[in-house]
């Protein structure tokens, strides 16, 4: 009887801490040292051509800087936020904090250091070698990036994140000059042209709403409302700009906190809709539904594992509950992030691959419903998991969220052909992992279960036709769009054809499949070699033109896909050893059946 | 016995071991022209392994090369027939296969749709500068030697001697004047430099030729380099020789001779199709994302005129959005010369339609198709909960 109500509480239970848990990140931060950094963190800028919260520019300077959105140092943690305000308004602690991540040991020896396991340094410690590091970056950087060698990659690397960090500096008021207050009051000096004119071209981000007239997007610098400014009326903006510079210049957290208001307030009142898309922006960053919906899934996989040792009752269900509860994370995510591109899920590599997940967890969702016997929770948690996880590793270049390049920018297209196609690759690696899930039970499972086999079978294929008729349609939609943009229905380009093999291999599997040619190992095989097939033609087409000399993220990628097609070819290979290897072997002599000799062993 | 092999080929040829081994064939063509891309360029990749019918493989040492794989086209045309036949002897005609018969259907359009892509399109390029009113388009592949009389004021008579004649060398006449040409020498692809004092002497006897040197080169392989050709070549008119010319798409400066009072004009440039209409560029627009350089639109908006059909309008040619036009298409492609410069791709190939209709006519048949298997195996599993 209890343990009947415990199996009825349970789910929802765990389900609803899940969800609580991954809401809590969405509560502000409190005050750091008196400031209001939330306050300031909700400022809306412009940069990268689109809207966002300064929060967002702070997280992706210092991830592309650091690699990581926060940083230990001395005794606490540095947020992005607190980092960016150091940067700007207190260069000389900012200087002292190790923020530059560099791995290189030729970079390292440029700069007179040895490889430790201390890997990040500050601005400081760089600062006598910048123009050696320059001399050398500016060699390097007329050579094709592809070409570059590992040591002149590096370098242009550590070049670039330096001239941000540079930029960031000299974005508000220039670093080393009294302040933005005393360029106010010098701005129509004769000399101040020259600082206005820096100001306008180091400027990383625009805080100052567009002049009454223009365009919404033209959000100006400080710099430019400078030069417009002469002895004339000031924009609004600047005063409590330079308020809010120098109260955190001088650690006065009250006038600091004053100040964040003020900026608010000008905008608030001019741009409501301006600083509502740059809150509902700040709690993405918060939540980092991505990052939680990652947590969830491998906690609903492990209670899955525990489910087959002990208490199936309770923790099948429970599991059920955390993968749905990651899914509800997941596609807030997914809808938060549509709405503040006011775009389709899929623009880049990164949002490919966490709608890849979401469509094989939602198939995962639906096969377990259909078929309640776990697999379907096991396939899509490992799925959703495996797939935010590549996501979350493809996050590092920046801003997810960039502007789309004037061919790409159809929102028709992007959400047919770009949809479909991802859809498609979501399918067979799902199919994929269906036929791994088959092959470990074969070989772990000590109860033979013939029915779920069969239903394993069934689900494999059902998958299979799904993610046929989804990429073969994306395929043929690129054709279109191609033909719609440049005049070439297939130009054989790498992409494409990637997609295409695709096609091809799941046309392969359906038709030996019908003609009896293969049974149920040998389709499962030929599902997992989808999964290769797949991740070539989603990443390593992206890799073709990166020769050996390159380093970098993608040569991280490379080694990543060759480990992960390894893996798939080794769980080919257990698929097809012969009978007497597998388990229950008693079972399995009974019933024997022809079955194709093994290609692989 | 004449029939026991004509049985034994209709089996191979309908049997869908075949159809797999073609479609395993393709896949593996696909993969090499992939990777082929990166040291040949698309073109030539295309070229070697999907639009041929066998990959030749050059026997070192010999003259000879053997067919060592079939290419892209043989393994479509046997899919094909293998497709039409076996739909013929094996797929009955019911309502249960009525999926089936539609998606093969749509690839064997989607098959004929690239045949006749990779026989009959025609890829040419239109590069306006705004204000300019242009009646032709050029194929920057191909080169022409043109010559073109100019002495009437009002109108230039042009005459084009295809890049193949020149090729091919030796003597011809141009037809309509009094020329003929001999052509001494011809280079794919080489490099142009000023002559220098240690330098042979050039073949070149007037014009700009004998102050330039050229050092053959190999033919470009990437997509985004053109060749630059050049060719010595001497024009002959009423017996009198006028000297030996070089003319080349990479020298900029006009050359030209008088032969009885009319002027000619020799140039060597990408080949031109002239059009029964003119465009003109009235405004080009390349405008970026505010503080990037992102690109967020180019657009021509350029003026048709057509007097045959008293057309004569404006049109605004975008990115996704091409003018369709007297079975050509024209493609906002490229720009320059500080935005004022506009390229259109420009693309006439009759079969444009068909992979419309056969990705309308695949998707219908592959809905249709796993909806009766869905509902067959949903059918199936109800009977046996109920048992």
């Amino acid at each position: 009887m209890k343990a009947a109500k415990l199996a009825k509480v349970a789910p929802f239970l765990a389900g609803g801490l899940a969800l609580a848990g991954a809401l809590a990140c969405l509560l502000p931060p409190g005050m750091v040292r008196g400031f209001d950094l939330d306050g300031f963190a909700r400022l809306p800028v412009l940069e990268g051509g689109r809207l966002k919260p300064i929060d967002s520019v702070a997280r992706n300077a210092l991830l592309l800087i650091r690699s990581q959105q926060s940083f230990r140092h001395g005794e606490r943690t540095v947020g992005a936020d607190e980092w960016l305000l150091d940067v700007m308004f207190r260069p000389q602690v900012a200087d002292a904090q190790p923020v530059f991540v560099i791995n290189d040991p030729d970079v390292l020896g440029l700069i007179g250091l040895r490889q430790t396991s201390d890997r990040y340094f500050p601005f400081m410690a760089l600062a006598p070698y910048l123009d050696e590091i320059q001399r050398q970056a500016q060699a390097a950087h007329p050579v094709d990036s592809r070409q570059r060698t590992r040591f002149q990659a590096a370098i242009v690397n550590l070049f670039d994140r330096i001239y941000l960090y540079y930029r960031l500096r000299n974005t508000v008021q220039l670093a080393g000059t009294p302040g933005l207050a005393a360029e106010i009051a010098a701005r129509s000096d004769p000399d101040a042209t020259e600082r206005h004119q820096a100001l306008v071209q180091l400027a990383y981000f625009r805080p100052l709403l567009p002049a009454s007239g223009q365009s919404p997007d033209a959000w100006r610098s400080v710099g430019e409302a400078l030069r417009g400014a002469g002895a004339g009326p000031l924009d609004p903006g600047l005063g409590p700009w330079a308020r809010l510079a120098a109260a955190y210049a001088a650690q006065d957290s009250e006038s600091f906190n004053r100040a964040a208001e003020d900026v608010r307030g000008t905008i608030t009142s001019a741009r409501p809709g301006a600083q509502r898309h740059a809150d509902h922006e700040i709690a993405f960053n918060r939540a980092e539904p991505f990052y939680a919906g990652m947590v969830i899934y491998i906690l609903a996989l492990l209670a899955l594992f525990a489910s087959w040792l002990s208490m199936p009752a309770v923790l099948q269900p429970v599991s059920f509950a955390l993968l749905s509860s990651g899914a509800i994370v997941h596609t807030t995510g997914l809808i938060s992030r549509i709405l503040l591109q006011g775009r389709p899920p899929v623009t880049n590599l990164y949002s490919s691959a966490v709608f890849v997940g979401w469509v094989a967890v939602i198939l995962g969702v639906v096969l377990e419903r259909m078929y309640r016997r776990g697999f379907g929770t096991a396939v899509a948690a490992a799925s959703g998991f495996a797939s935010l996880l590549v996501a979350h590793h493809l996050a590092g270049e920046g801003d997810t969220m960039e502007m789309m390049r004037a061919v790409l920018d159809s929102n028709f297209w992007l959400a047919t052909h770009v949809v479909t196609i991802t859809i498609g690759y979501s399918g067979t690696f799902l199919a994929g992992a269906l036929a791994i899930g088959y092959v470990l039970r074969r070989h772990i499972a000590t109860r033979h279960d013939p029915s779920t086999t069969k239903a394993l079978v069934s689900m494999t294929y059902g998958v299979i036709c799904f993610a046929l008729f989804f990429s073969f349609v994306g395929t043929v939609l690129g054709g279109i769009w191609a033909d719609q943009s440049w005049g070439r229905f297939w130009g054989w380009d790498p992409k494409e054809n990637g997609a295409l093999l695709i096609v091809l291999w799941n046309a392969i599997i359906l038709h030996a499949r019908w003609g009896g040619y293969v049974q149920e190992k040998g389709i499962m095989a030929m599902a997992i070699f989808g999964n290769v097939i797949t991740s070539l033609s989603w990443f390593g087409v992206n890799m073709l033109g990166v020769g050996l000399h390159s380093y970098g993220f993608m040569d991280k990628a490379f080694w990543a896909l060759s480990a992960f097609i390894a893996s798939q070819l080794a769980i080919i290979g257990f698929c097809l050893l012969p009978r007497q290897f597998w388990k229950p072997r008693a079972v399995a002599a009974r019933e024997r059946a022809p079955e194709p000799a093994p290609k692989t062993a | 016995m004449k029939t026991r092999i004509s049985s034994l080929l209709w089996d191979a040829l309908t049997s869908l071991k075949l159809s797999i081994v073609c479609l395993a064939m393709l896949m593996v063509l696909v993969v090499a022209c992939t990777l082929a891309q990166v040291s040949l360029g698309t073109l030539a990749a295309v070229n070697l392994f999907i639009r041929s019918f066998f990959i030749w493989w050059a026997v070192p040492g010999t003259g000879w090369s053997i067919a060592v794989f079939p290419g892209g086209a043989m393994v479509g045309l046997v899919l094909a027939l293998n497709l039409v036949a076996a739909q013929a002897k094996r797929l009955e005609l019911s309502w249960k296969k009525a999926g089936l018969w539609i998606i093969h259907a749509g690839l064997i359009l989607l098959f004929a749709g690239e045949f006749v892509t990779s026989a009959f399109q025609v890829e040419t390029r239109l590069a306006i500068e705004e204000g300019q009113t242009l009646d032709y388009v050029e194929s920057p592949r191909d080169l022409e030697l043109a010559v073109v009389d100019t002495t009437d004021p009002h109108q230039d008579d042009v005459h084009a001697i295809p890049e193949s004649l020149l090729v091919r060398g030796g003597s011809f006449d141009v037809p309509g004047t009094p020329l003929s040409f001999t052509v001494k020498r011809f280079f794919r692809n080489a490099d142009f430099s000023t002559r220098g004092p240690t330098d042979p002497p050039s073949p070149a006897t007037t014009g700009v030729g004998p102050g330039v040197t050229v050092r053959e080169l190999p033919p470009v392989t990437s997509d985004e380099e053109i060749n630059r050709s050049g060719a010595y070549v001497e024009p002959v008119a009423g017996g009198r020789s006028y000297g030996t010319w070089l003319v080349s798409n990479a020298l900029g400066a006009p050359q030209a001779f008088v032969h009885e009072g009319r002027k000619y004009v020799l140039a060597m440039r990408p080949r031109r199709y002239y059009l029964p209409y003119s465009l003109t560029l009235k405004e080009f627009r390349h405008d970026v994302y505010p503080g990037t350089d992102i690109p967020k639109n180019f657009s021509s908006l350029v003026r048709l005129t057509n007097p045959e059909q008293r057309e004569e309008r404006d049109v605004l040619i975008y990115m996704n959005q091409p003018l369709r036009y007297d079975g050509k298409a024209f493609y906002q492609a490229s720009f320059g010369k500080g935005d004022t410069l506009s390229v259109l791709q420009v693309v006439e190939n009759p079969g444009w339609l068909l992979p419309y209709i056969s990705c309308v006519l695949v998707t219908s048949g592959l809905l249709v198709h796993f909806a009766f298997s869905l509902g067959r195996s949903l059918k199936r599993r109800h009977a046996a909960l109920e048992a």
